[in-house]
């Protein structure tokens, strides 16, 4: 059980806000940017340290666009749960300031009301809680209605408590949460029959889960517990009895079933639960009180030898745990504590630990494990591991920085290499040369268009054709007249003529064809003097840019190297105080165990004198 | 003697007063003021370590995000991704619970990050896990992705279809 303990505190502080309907809508969300869905997959994992960086991330590269409020929202609840409320706060109230819709508006009234709660100012905290408007689904109604009773109950106020939660029509999963705190506010109030009831019904009930079972015996031990208080032990035995004996609570139930048999004057009744509970080998409290119990039961039956026998047991018992606590406190100033604290540091920002921690080699361990477990433990704790967590991510990004010097590094290397030939390429002008070229084209069949001559439109052979036709002729025409060469010169001509017919014949279709290749040819050819001038710019500006990154990197650096003393320091401040905690929590502990021993000797000389009484009067 | 025993039994056994939430102690603010301001530094810093790394490794002319996400989730129980860009394996993830719950409640995982010359791809991706009756379900998705001078964000989405009872897997674009 100890070992189980440390891995649950850490899970306590991030069950109280995420387990939240109303903190996080129960449906499945819709996401509209993925960058947001990132966000909320870690967001679900209770991995709030991630959640909050990659939702920065996403903000600064304003990748949220469509979830902008909810965004902000989120930032808020998670730097909640990740343990800065007073950003937390902060980031609330200014979304109070803007006009944003009523679902939020309740939520952020909600944030509020939690935080106010969680500082313990809870009078404010019902003032903001009023603000949130009543809602639809029953889940954030009952769990709206539970923080309500929870206020008044912090404020004395039991009846407005009481009231708050009979109101609430509970969904499934609620029910029984809420009627085992109303049968506690009513206790609370004094109307004790009502809440007898309420308590009595729950502690009655069937109960198909660990959970549930865990519930019942619960409000059968609270009830027991609270009758006994009132007087009546009989009905009081009647409750402690339906606790298991296999449940968190078999401890407590023995011991007041001892008690309510002792109340009704049945001290040999009382003394079979309270032996049973000797027979654990246990340190918890319970088993102490019954140290004493015991004997006690046998001095009120007049069997002083057992009294006596059972006194010198519990001075022993006693003795050894004051030595045990001994160890333990020594080990929680020598430094011991801090080796069990480090088993915290699991690499992790979720608040979750998955393997127990190892008691080897921890004088004492289970009652270090056990004090740390406790509830004022759970925040300082969750604050060291945290800070744990963050030195260790510093570290590794400084190991990173430097391959980004490297990287910068070969990248301006690269750039030095290519550069030159790059500028070479680009002083060509290709581009520039063929959108001219385009241009020219662009201008001729615009031409064509007014005055066109289909000669223009020619192909490379047509034109080769048209030109060996008119050298002929103009050989021929210089050739004495004779009629051969007069024929030839009209063959020539005809030739000619014919090879014009075809050229003009297809005029239409080249000049539509050309223009559809020049159409063709407008983005790929602008596009390469777009991309002439990126380069040309980029060239230009590259070397900056290494300058940049050398100082951006430099700058984060220094932040890196600023900010790990502080978190070191303040991890030391962190342990100091959970061992100060720790110390104040064992030294408490060990008192109580002076007391019962003091206690026990006390009975014991009261016993042997009871006996010297008995045996000077027997002559 | 009856009333000085009662006394340790009040003292040692508290009433379990509250159940589902229990107000925090109040800390003590010193230190715990000091850790909040080094959180939101160390965030801080963390965000601009994040965007010098990703303009590093990945700037966005070539830079491509492959995301998982699910809708119910009814009709398939997701086991393993498995992306391949251009026939070359990128990522083989295998799902926890929580990672699966966080899927089904509206979490989208990025599954992959890398870089890409300008152009098209194909994009293959492999569902495994447990389809409609528990049986062992594998299917697979391809499609061709053109990678412009942006960031490049494909979205691999496990869709349940109520019309067939069967889980669809599409791949889409942003």
């Amino acid at each position: 059980m100890p070992k189980r303990l440390l891995q649950f505190l850490l899970l306590w502080v991030c069950l109280a806000t995420i387990s939240s309907g109303f903190a996080v809508s129960v449906k499945p969300q819709q996401v509209l940017d993925l960058h947001y869905g990132e966000v909320l997959f870690h967001f679900y994992q209770e991995d709030y340290f991630t959640a909050i960086s990659q939702l920065m991330v996403a903000q600064e590269q304003n990748l949220l666009r469509h979830h902008q409020d909810e965004s902000e929202l989120l930032l808020g609840g998670l730097q909640l749960s990740y343990g800065m409320p007073d950003q937390a706060e902060r980031r609330f109230d200014r979304l109070l300031v803007h006009n944003t819709n009523r679902e939020l508006r309740n939520r952020v009234w909600y944030y509020l009301t939690k935080i106010s709660y969680q500082r313990g100012h809870y009078r404010s905290a019902l003032e903001k809680l009023q603000k949130i408007e009543q809602p639809d689904e029953k889940s954030i109604a009952a769990e709206l209605a539970v923080l309500n009773a929870n206020l008044h109950m912090a404020l004395s106020e039991n009846n407005k408590a009481a009231e708050a939660l009979k109101k609430i029509r509970a969904p499934d999963g609620w029910k029984e949460y809420l009627r085992i705190n109303r049968g506690i506010a009513l206790l609370r109030a004094g109307e004790l029959e009502e809440g007898r009831k309420t308590l009595d019904k729950l502690g009655k009930e069937n109960a198909d889960s660990e959970e549930l079972r865990t519930l019942r015996d619960r409000a059968n031990l609270g009830l027991g517990y609270e009758l006994l208080r009132a007087g009546d032990a009989a009905q009081a035995r009647e409750y402690l009895n339906r606790v298991r004996l296999q449940g968190p609570f078999k401890q407590a139930a023995l011991l007041g079933a001892g008690w309510a048999d002792a109340e009704k004057g049945d001290y040999e009744q009382a003394l079979i639960p309270w032996l049973a509970l000797l027979e654990l080998s246990s340190y918890e409290a319970p088993v102490q009180e019954a140290q004493l119990a015991v004997p006690y039961a046998f001095a009120q039956l007049g069997d002083s030898q057992r009294a006596i026998h059972f006194y010198e047991k519990a001075i022993g018992y006693f003795d050894d745990e004051q030595q045990q606590l001994d160890t333990a406190i020594q080990g929680a100033q020598s430094g011991v504590l801090l080796s069990l604290l480090s088993q915290t540091d699991t690499g992790i920002s979720g608040g979750w630990l998955h393997d127990t921690p190892t008691l080897e080699g921890v004088p004492s361990g289970r009652y270090l494990v056990d004090v740390l477990a406790a509830h004022s433990f759970q925040e300082p704790l969750k604050d060291y591991r945290d800070l744990g967590y963050l030195q260790q991510l510093l570290n590794e990004w400084l190991d990173n920085i430097n391959l980004y010097y490297d990287m910068v590094d070969a990248r301006r290397l690269a750039y030095q290499q290519r550069a030159p030939l790059i500028r070479e390429r680009l002083e060509i002008q290709e581009a520039n040369a063929l959108h001219q070229r385009w241009q020219d084209f662009q201008s001729l069949t615009h031409a064509q268009h007014g005055s066109g001559d289909p000669l223009d439109l020619a192909t490379g052979k047509e034109k080769q054709q048209w030109r060996t036709l008119r050298k002929v002729q103009i050989t021929l025409a210089n050739l004495p007249p004779e009629p051969r060469h007069t024929n030839m010169l009209a063959k020539a001509r005809w030739l000619q003529g014919i090879l014009y017919w075809q050229i003009q014949a297809n005029y239409k279709a080249r000049l539509w064809d050309v223009e559809k290749q020049l159409q063709a040819l407008e983005g790929p050819i602008t596009e390469a003097v777009a991309q002439h001038q990126q380069v040309s710019d980029a060239l230009e500006n590259v070397q900056v840019g290494f300058d940049g990154y050398d100082g951006r990197i430099e700058g984060l650096r220094q932040r890196i190297l600023a900010l790990l003393p502080r978190i070191q320091a303040s991890r030391k401040r962190s342990s100091e105080q959970l061992q100060r905690l720790a110390l104040q929590e064992l030294e408490t502990r060990r008192q109580r165990l002076v007391s019962y021993r003091i206690q026990a000797r006390y009975a014991l000389a009261r016993s042997y004198d009871l006996i010297a009484q008995q045996s000077g009067e027997q002559p | 003697m009856n009333s000085l025993c009662r006394g340790i039994l009040v003292g040692l056994l508290v009433w379990p007063w509250l159940v589902v939430a229990d107000p925090e102690s109040n800390l003590e603010t010193g230190v715990n003021e000091d850790v909040q301001t080094l959180k939101q530094q160390v965030l801080e810093l963390n965000r601009d370590l994040f965007m010098l790394e990703e303009e590093l490794l990945f700037p966005s002319n070539t830079q491509v995000s492959v995301f998982v996400s699910m809708d119910v989730g009814e009709f398939f129980q997701l086991d393993s991704v498995q992306v391949k860009i251009d026939g070359k394996e990128v990522a083989d993830y295998l799902y926890t619970r929580r990672e699966l719950d966080a899927l089904t409640r509206g979490g989208v995982q990025r599954i992959h990050m890398g870089n890409l010359r300008t152009g098209e791809h194909e994009l293959v991706a492999f569902f495994t896990g447990k389809g409609p009756q528990g049986r062992d379900y594998k299917r697979g998705a391809t499609t061709q992705i053109q990678k412009g001078l942006g960031p490049k964000y494909v979205e691999l989405k496990i869709v349940d279809q109520t019309r067939n009872f069967q889980p669809e897997f599409d791949i889409k674009e942003w």
